[in-house]
């Protein structure tokens, strides 16, 4: 930066142009325009504030402020009492027997086998082993699985799916030609 | 450094700052009236909100902000006259006090300097603000600021070399 402080010394001898006289005359009147709307504001904002019919506005306000909580207030306590109502269902039901045996086959909720898949996503050879006690060898592969299994209320039409990884390994008698 | 806010007589304050900032103003208009309609608008809603010297970058970025909306809108008109002034010979007023009223090597230098180069060069040397006054007026990083200062100078030594 060194290399250009003679160049800087003098870029800071020229000196930018005045500006017009007239300019500073409109940037005070501008400033004083401002004040006058500033105290014209609150001029207007004090005799708002003194005017009676601010008073009647504010006294509608407030009246109409206080219905509304109060019709808020009455709209919550109804809506307690209902969540009490239903609360106190809730042990009844919980006294009811739970269908077993026969029972369930009448049941509405009784769901049926619908069906299942097995879907392999992944096979590994895992080579030659020799299993346990035996003089053969195995090849032992190694599935990866989605199984899903599927149920149906045939009363409802509703359905009932589970899903779940699994995996398997197989292991196949390798025969000596 | 004393508030902006709290000088009791605007005047002292903006005739300081008024000379740099028509400067300023002139990277984007020509006329020097339009450059001073744009400092006079920028002045008077700074003063208002009662900004702070500290923050006298956002006055720069007032001025370059209402200099952008001014090119903006007076584009149309600017159409028309140009289609004028083509037929006249252009009369550029001078950005610079010139001694003996021929145009110096060095003001016409920085006249022919790229606009973003020139932009920090006046903020630098003619408003004296920081980089990071620069930064937040032009609303680039410090380190731009600085390398844009760094070309500037640059390009005005190769200008200024003799042949």
């Amino acid at each position: 930066m060194n290399d250009f402080s003679e160049l800087e010394r003098e870029l800071r001898k020229l000196r930018p142009a005045q500006p017009s006289p007239v300019l500073f005359e409109r940037v005070g009147e501008a400033l004083e325009n401002c004040r006058a709307s500033v105290s014209d504001a609150k001029w207007k904002r004090w005799r708002f504030t003194e005017t009676p019919y601010n008073w009647v506005s504010l006294g509608f306000g407030l009246a109409a402020a206080a219905v509304l909580i109060l019709f808020a207030a009455v709209t919550m306590e109804r809506r307690h009492e209902h969540q009490q109502t239903v609360a106190q269902s809730s042990p009844a039901s919980k006294a009811q027997p739970v269908p077993l045996g026969t029972e369930r086959s009448i049941s509405p909720s009784r769901f049926v086998p619908a069906g299942g898949s097995n879907v392999v996503y992944n096979a590994r050879d895992e080579g030659l082993h020799f299993a346990d006690g035996s003089e053969r060898p195995v090849r032992r592969v190694r599935y990866h699985t989605q199984q899903t299994w599927r149920w149906r209320n045939p009363e409802t039409g509703a359905s009932l799916r589970v899903s779940y990884p699994s995996e398997e390994i197989v292991l196949i008698p390798v025969s000596g030609q | 450094m004393e508030p902006i806010a709290s000088h009791e007589n605007w005047r002292n304050c903006f005739s300081e700052v008024a000379p740099g900032l028509l400067l300023f103003a002139r990277q984007w208009v020509q006329s020097a009236a339009d450059a001073e309609d744009i400092v006079q608008d920028a002045f008077v809603k700074f003063w208002r909100r009662n900004h702070d010297i500290a923050n006298r970058g956002l006055l720069y970025a007032a001025v370059r902000s209402l200099a952008l909306d001014f090119i903006r809108r007076d584009a149309r008109r600017a159409r028309r006259e140009a289609t004028v002034l083509a037929e006249t010979e252009p009369v550029i007023e001078p950005h610079f006090e010139l001694e003996d009223d021929t145009p110096s090597a060095l003001a016409a230098a920085v006249e022919s300097l790229p606009r973003d180069q020139r932009e920090v060069l006046v903020l630098k040397i003619w408003n004296d603000l920081t980089f990071s006054e620069i930064a937040g007026a032009l609303g680039i990083s410090q380190n731009t600021a600085a390398s844009r200062y760094r070309y500037a100078l640059t390009n005005l030594k190769k200008t200024l070399q003799p042949q």
